[in-house]
Order: structure tokens, then C-alpha cells, then sequence
């Protein structure tokens, strides 16, 4: 029943992990690493967006926003209490950090973290308005669908559950963005602004996949906590958001 | 942060001869924090030779029994299981957190579903509690329970199980698998590998009525269940897992005293472990953190809040003093064993080495 197999092994294998007990160092490291990522990500988003609820047009797109900036702090919430499971003091960790920080709008940030916190790059740079909210939500949600589809494979068991629990939440929210894109394209110049503002979060959102041929990619799959690589899931998403965009006639220069 | 309270032993029976079930009764002013879910653990503390261990165990009582029971089994060198099933008495006092673990699904009365579990060993602890509580609360849902010992002799809960059966009748079935036994069906002896997942799905089980599974076992046993489940189309988000792992160290290491740990000069020589790849730089005692010389010296040491908050960047110091600014992270136990927030830590020493590895 029991013949003794290395953790590391296992891992290769495809084996899962369940809590903090059976977590090697190593792994326990980049597991934190990972979830700090997404909760900053989350956080940083949602006090992003909050900014920009006021800038809806409209009561239901006021609720939209209003609920999308709710969702992405509780799913913050969610990932933050398992790294509580693991010492983290959950409390301290959700106001450390002045979350709607944002950099100069044109600054070039490139794939690299920035600051004390963990959040995507793309969560650096500020929104400028209503149109520019729901342009980089849309493309933004995308990836973050393409991204929680390859996260919902993570080897550790409690973190792959919570996130393919808030995967079905994080889908409606670029639902919601496309809705919203639809109705800004429906004038010529909601059209152009929409454009210029796609064209500005496009290279931006794209740069969250990381860098093709990451060493780092190896040796996290060896852990099970990547399965694709970053070229791979970067294509999802170019095919993703061109047939999105493609679907309201539009073409994003630059590309 | 982690917080423990007392729980007193109320009963104490031999499962089997080597496995203890231990009954635990909170005190009257802590009974909310020890209501749990079906298949939930609780970690437990314990003092040995003055140094603390730490050890989690399945709590094997369904949600309506009126009773906080875990089942302990001996491990071969591990210092807690066997204190548990040599020393401790009816009257002793536990130390304990309140209740943790995900290895559950959520009830639905109205319900009939088909569960399948699979349990190696002890990994029978928790199942118990999910069949014990799917049984009573969902009455028109089934348990098919596939369970993995050495040997009759070291089923533990075997009368219990049989009860349970004959108690619930046609709801619950029980196929026992034994490694060393030879049964009259050749399929319930040996291991439960791919060829006997196949075995079983062929002729015992059909995958298709399977509404959720639960394992619970040691490494390879995982490996080959969830790897014949998937095959069979029951997806992951179908699947709990709780792993028994058979690693675990018996007793926690004394953290290594440093005889060369007077300190002189302005700098210090640090040794960084990373991947099992040790680096040695100099690093300024009032300079920056050990993380963040690590990091300039192109080590990738894991970190994320940098303010001691998360413990992203934990390490182990195995030779010398450091130093900590803060710490909301670390427990008092683990520093002792000698683990630092290295976003925090600076050098005393004219000497210091520590590990991400461990």
C-alpha cells in the first residue's frame, strides 16, 4: 500500500498536494509566490476599477462595475486565506500596500514586477476613463480566463479549487466588458477612442504572459504548479481577443 | 495566527494494534471553534524533550455524532503517533487548532448521489466522517468505499464500517483490498495500481454513475487513482484529495549551533542554499536584507510582500546569528528550529549560511 516515494517525484508524476503539512520548502516558496501574484493582481484591479465606477454611464453599467470591483476583492479574499494557512497574517497583508498606486501613464514597465508588491505589470499603468476601463478589462479579462484555465491545473489541491471556483465569476466580468465595448463602439467616436485605448492595453496585457522560453517554466512544472508554457497560453489569448474584437469589427493597430 | 486550546481526552480505544481512536471533548467556551466539517483535521502540539511537534490527524466523527474523535496511527519511528499510542491516558490534555481542511463536498439533502472513495491505510479517517455524515444527511445518496490495508488485522474501524453497512442497508458497499492477504477474489489482494482500477471499473464499479470521489492515501496510491479516475472522465473539480504523505520527518530538527558565532566585523560572509546550489557573497551587517542581497546576486529567492507579512520568503539558518525587524508571519516554534523571514533578516554573525531548500 505504502512503498515511500519522494515528494519530488510525486509531483512530476502529476500528484497532488492538500495542505501546508505536506508542502516541501521549496515548493512552499513558489506556491506563496504564485498566490501573492494573483491576490496583488486582484487587489490592485479592483482598487483600479473602483476609481472608475463613477465614470459608468449609466445604472446598469454603474452596477457592473461596481460588482466587478467587489468580485476581484473577494476573490482576492479567497486565495489570501490559504496563504493565511500558511502564516500569512491575512489581515496586515490586505491593507500593507496602497493598492490604487498606479504609475505614469506612459512609463514602460516591461514584464518586470514593480514596487513592493506582486501585482501583473499591467496592473501598474492608471485607467483614464470609462472607455479605457472597460478596454483593458475586456482584454485583461480574457487573459485572466486564459490564465486561471492553466492556475485550475496547480498541484496544490486547496489553491486548484478556489480557483476554478472563481473562474465562472472572472468569465462574466470580460462578459461584462465586451457588453460594455459593445455599446461604446456603437458611435464613430466611442469607436476611435475605444481603439486607442485598445491599442494602449494590448502590448500591456500581453506582456503578463511572461517571457517565451522562461527558465523558470521548467522547474515549475516539475512542481505541478505550471502544466503550458507562456508562449503557449499568450497564443490562447491572441486567438481569444482577436475573435472578441473581431466580433465588434475591430482591428487593433500594432500588431 | 494560529491559535490552540485545550482538549481533553474522554475515551481512548485500540483500533487495531497499532492504531489509537482518541475522543476529545473542548471546553464549554471553545465548543464553536471545534464545529467542523466532515473530513476535516486537527493539527495538534506537543512538547518532546522541550522541543515543540507538530502533528495533523483526521477527525473521523460524523457532523451529527456529538463527538470529536481522530484516529492515530503508529508510525514506525514518529515520535507523536506513538506517544499517542503508548502514553496518552483517558484525562489528558491536547492541545489543538480549531478544525482545517478542504477534503469535503458540500450536502445537499435532496440529493441522490453515488460517491466513490478510496482509502490507504489511516487515509480511512476522513472518509469515515464523510460517509458517517453523507449517510445520515443525504439519505438517498449511496458510498462506494474502496479500502487498501497490509492485512485484515490492520483495518482500523472494520466493526464500524461493517455497522454502518448493515445500519444504512444497500447504501453503503465496502470492497477491501488487502496487499498481503490472498482473498477468494483474486482483484481484492495486492496493490491498488492501474491494472486494479481497471479491474474494478470494469466489473465493480461504473465510472459513469460516480457523482464524486475522494482519496486519501499514501503518494502512489494518489498517483494511480486520480490517473485511472480522470481516464474514466471524472474530472478534477469531481475529485477531493487528501494526501497521507509517508514522508513526514519524526521528530523536528534542532537547529544547528554555530561555534564560530562571535561577531567582529562590519561585514559578513552569507552562504545562500537555492535548488541544492549553495552561493557565498559578502553582505553589509547594516546593509540590506538578506533577501535582497540574495536577489543582487541573481539568486531567485522566493519572496512577494517583502514587509514580513506573508512568508513568501522563509528560510532556514543553519549556521550563524540573523536578525529580524519584524515578524507577523513566523510562529515562535518555527523560529526556534531556526526560520527567519529573510526580508527581514540581517547578520549578527561573521558568518551565516541559510537554505530555501528546507
Amino acid at each position: 500500500m505504502a512503498e515511500a516515494m519522494r515528494i519530488e517525484d510525486y509531483l512530476a508524476e502529476g500528484g497532488v498536494l492538500t495542505s501546508p503539512d505536506n508542502v516541501p520548502a521549496r515548493y512552499r516558496g513558489e506556491l506563496m509566490r504564485l498566490m501573492a501574484s494573483f491576490v496583488d493582481s486582484e487587489l490592485a484591479g479592483a482598487a483600479g476599477f473602483a476609481d472608475r465606477i463613477n465614470d459608468a454611464p449609466g445604472i446598469t453599467a454603474r452596477i457592473a462595475a461596481a460588482r466587478i470591483v467587489a468580485e476581484k476583492t473577494a476573490h482576492a479574499g479567497r486565495v489570501l486565506e490559504i496563504m493565511g494557512e500558511f502564516g500569512a497574517d491575512t489581515a496586515r497583508y490586505a491593507t500593507r500596500h496602497p493598492w490604487a498606486a498606479r504609475v505614469a501613464r506612459d512609463a514602460d514597465l516591461g514584464q518586470a514586477r514593480a514596487g513592493a508588491d506582486m501585482r501583473l505589470s499591467v496592473f501598474h499603468y492608471p485607467l483614464t476613463g470609462w472607455v479605457d476601463a472597460v478596454a483593458m478589462n475586456v482584454l485583461m479579462g480574457l487573459a485572466t480566463g486564459v490564465q486561471l484555465e492553466e492556475l485550475s491545473r496547480v498541484s496544490y489541491a486547496p489553491l486548484a479549487e478556489a480557483f476554478r471556483e472563481i473562474a465562472p465569476a472572472e468569465a462574466r466580468h470580460a462578459e461584462l466588458g465586451l457588453e460594455g465595448l459593445r455599446q461604446i463602439v456603437a458611435t464613430p467616436s466611442g469607436r476611435a477612442k475605444a481603439e486607442a485605448a485598445l491599442s494602449y492595453w494590448w502590448p500591456k496585457v500581453a506582456e503578463t504572459f511572461g517571457r517565451a522560453g522562461s527558465e523558470r517554466f521548467a522547474m515549475l512544472k516539475r512542481l505541478g504548479l505550471r502544466h503550458r508554457p507562456n508562449e503557449a497560453l499568450l497564443a490562447d489569448w491572441t486567438a481569444a481577443a482577436e475573435a472578441a474584437l473581431g466580433g465588434l469589427g475591430l482591428r487593433i493597430g500594432g500588431r | 495566527m494560529a491559535r490552540f486550546y485545550p482538549l481533553t481526552v474522554t475515551d481512548l480505544r485500540h483500533d487495531t494494534r497499532d492504531a489509537v481512536v482518541v475522543t476529545l471533548a473542548p471546553r464549554e467556551a471553545d465548543r464553536a471553534a471545534f464545529h467542523f466539517l466532515q473530513g476535516q483535521y486537527l493539527t495538534f502540539r506537543h512538547a518532546f524533550d522541550g522541543e515543540e511537534l507538530r502533528r495533523s490527524y483526521s477527525i473521523c466523527s460524523g457532523l451529527d455524532d456529538g463527538t470529536l474523535r481522530v484516529g492515530i496511527k503508529r508510525v514506525e519511528g514518529g515520535a507523536f503517533s506513538t506517544w499517542a499510542n503508548e502514553e496518552l491516558a483517558v484525562g489528558a490534555v491536547l492541545e489543538a487548532m480549531p478544525p482545517m481542511g478542504r477534503f469535503h463536498a458540500p450536502i445537499e439533502p435532496s440529493q441522490a448521489r453515488h460517491y466513490l472513495g478510496f482509502a490507504g491505510g489511516s487515509g480511512i479517517t476522513p472518509i469515515l466522517s464523510i460517509i458517517r455524515t453523507v449517510l445520515a444527511r443525504e439519505p438517498r445518496s449511496r458510498f462506494t468505499l474502496v479500502y487498501a490495508n497490509r492485512q485484515i488485522s490492520s483495518i482500523m474501524f472494520r466493526e464500524e464500517l461493517e455497522d454502518l453497512k448493515n445500519l444504512h442497508l444497500g447504501r453503503l458497499s465496502i470492497l477491501h483490498v488487502l496487499e498481503t492477504e490472498a482473498q477468494e477474489i483474486e482483484l481484492f489482494t495486492g496493490l491498488i495500481d492501474a491494472a486494479k482500477m481497471e479491474a474494478l471499473f470494469r466489473s465493480w464499479i461504473d465510472p459513469g454513475s460516480v457523482d464524486m470521489a475522494f482519496i486519501c492515501g499514501p503518494e502512489p496510491m494518489m498517483l494511480a487513482i486520480a490517473k485511472s479516475l480522470r481516464a474514466h472522465g471524472i474530472a478534477d473539480d469531481r475529485i477531493k484529495f487528501e494526501l497521507f504523505a509517508s514522508g513526514q520527518p519524526g521528530r523536528a530538527k534542532q537547529k544547528a549551533v554555530s561555534v564560530t558565532a562571535a561577531a567582529s566585523a562590519h561585514a559578513t560572509e552569507a552562504t545562500v542554499t537555492l535548488d541544492g546550489t549553495a552561493r557565498t557573497f559578502r553582505i553589509e551587517k547594516e546593509g540590506p536584507s538578506l533577501l535582497e542581497a540574495a536577489l543582487a546576486h541573481q539568486i531567485d529567492a522566493p519572496y512577494a510582500c517583502k514587509a514580513g507579512v506573508c512568508s513568501t520568503c522563509r528560510a532556514r539558518v543553519t549556521e550563524g546569528e540573523v536578525e529580524m525587524a519584524v515578524n507577523h508571519a513566523l510562529e515562535d516554534y518555527e523560529v526556534r528550529q531556526g526560520y527567519v523571514l529573510t526580508c527581514q533578516s540581517r547578520p549578527l554573525t561573521d558568518r551565516v549560511a541559510l537554505s530555501y531548500d528546507e
